[in-house]
């Protein structure tokens, strides 16, 4: 038990120092201030130095942690520390829900159930830090706890979860070519909207396709132009929108 | 239907051409067939021959419909009126719930007689976060869409090539703009074509 709590002071200030350091050095994370959710908070103009008073506040709050001797205040001020992230986070989710929360790095992402799990465990972490006395850490804990953090990090996603997710789709091909059937409508609709027949006639179409048919190697489409009908014959095979003819149709006269 | 139908390839086969060519009934260049069409609304005021909602209730070929500015339309479907839904569809395939685009000629009594409805489309932007067994997990600002492969009718547009019923060029995190049907009432559609930048 106590070496759980002595292992919790390692882990916030591992997460603190990063996140102190991106806010005071990341060049592209201070770009970007404007479009976080503190700048929601603070205003546009102030959220800059807001940024760094903030990484400041982490920094120290991590040089407290790490250094003896060790004392309740450091896990307190820890869990404060926590306690205001997830009070930020709900007014982030509340005010600007498309704004990121600008915690750990700089990206486009929105606060989401994974932010709030990440700020949830640092809370926790922080409680149990207080009991915290002179006991050596458990190395295995610390790591575990930091590799879910990181997991909880939609700053690294790029990462691990991106070029997890392409090489099990590489491996998997979910979307692999089913076997050639038909030919989708909607190749021969790109087909003949690019072609001069459906360009001469459009001025004159009134409604969408209103029927559809396959015969002799040939896709028929049917429109509605005003009182009449207009005919278009898209070949299956071939891709040359040259060859797709058209003809108005009175259908009144031909019935 | 047969003969109807042997009547419309015959005429596109037969006397069919290239282009529309000029008529008997007038000149078919752009000039005349916008003059006929030219419309007579004031800028800033609704398009009378539009109308967009959700259904509430059909009865017969009549659709009652609640605009998302709380407006009622009422829209007629006749035999010329061209229905989508994922495809061309007959007007069974209307139901309650559907949400909808229509546009038509606006009659004396206020009702809209459609010329063409599309149900349920959507038109979405976005990047893909995962792709699993025939279903794109798209993200489309912090908010995730379910979008499902059907087979025989989804494409795919790389850039400027044509259209390939073959989505298996799609990558986890590209960016991608969907067009497809929505499955009411959930975060769901169904891919009608999906647009690659590259």
């Amino acid at each position: 038990m106590h070496g759980i709590a002595a292992s919790q002071p390692y882990v916030i200030a591992v997460f603190l120092i990063w996140a102190g350091l991106m806010k005071l050095l990341s060049r592209r994370m201070r770009a970007q201030a404007g479009q976080t959710a503190l700048a929601r908070l603070t205003g546009a103009t102030r959220a800059v130095p807001a940024l760094r008073l903030v990484g400041l506040v982490e920094l120290a709050v991590a040089a407290a942690l790490l250094l003896p001797p060790v004392h309740p205040l450091d896990g307190v001020a820890a869990a404060l520390l926590a306690a205001g992230f997830l009070a930020y986070l709900s007014y982030a989710y509340v005010a600007a829900p498309t704004s990121s929360c600008g915690c750990l790095g700089a990206h486009s992402r929105p606060v989401d159930l994974r932010a709030f799990l990440r700020a949830g465990v640092l809370l926790a972490a922080g409680l149990v830090a207080i009991g915290a006395g002179p006991y050596p850490p458990l190395a295995p804990l610390v790591l575990l706890e930091v590799v879910i953090l990181l997991g909880l990090s939609a700053e690294l996603d790029r990462y691990w979860l991106t070029p997890t997710r392409r090489l099990l789709v590489r491996l998997r091909r979910p979307l692999a070519a089913l076997p050639p059937g038909d030919v989708p409508l909607e190749t021969t609709l790109h087909l003949l909207r690019r072609s001069p027949a459906y360009c001469s006639a459009s001025a004159r179409l009134t409604s969408d396709v209103r029927e559809t048919w396959d015969e002799d190697g040939v896709r028929f489409l049917v429109y509605g132009a005003r009182e009449r009908s207009a005919v278009f014959a898209v070949p299956l095979a071939g891709d040359d929108p040259a060859a797709i003819r058209v003809a108005l149709v009175d259908e009144a006269a031909l019935a | 239907m047969r003969s109807r139908r042997d009547l419309l390839k015959s005429a596109v086969l037969g006397g069919g051409a290239g282009v529309v060519a000029a008529t008997a009934l007038g000149s078919l260049g752009p000039e005349a067939a916008f003059a006929t069409t030219a419309p007579a609304i004031e800028p800033g005021t609704p398009d009378p021959n539009f109308a967009e909602g959700r259904i509430r209730s059909i009865k017969e070929n009549t659709l009652l419909v609640l605009g998302s500015n709380m407006v009622f339309h009422t829209i007629r479907v006749v035999d010329g009126t061209s229905l989508w839904k994922l495809g061309p569809v007959g007007f069974d395939q209307a139901k309650p719930g559907d949400g909808l685009y229509a546009r038509g000629v606006r009659m004396p009594d206020g009702m809209l007689a459609a010329e063409a409805v599309w149900l349920n489309i959507v038109n979405i932007k976005g990047h893909i976060k995962n792709i699993t067994s025939q279903t794109i997990h798209l993200d489309h600002n912090g908010h995730e869409v379910l979008c499902h492969v059907v087979a025989g009718k989804s494409v795919a547009i790389h850039s400027e090539s044509p259209a390939t019923s073959d989505l298996s060029m799609l990558k986890v995190s590209q960016h991608v703009q969907i067009l497809g049907a929505w499955r009411p009432d959930t975060n769901e559609v169904d891919i009608a074509t999906v647009f690659s930048p590259h």
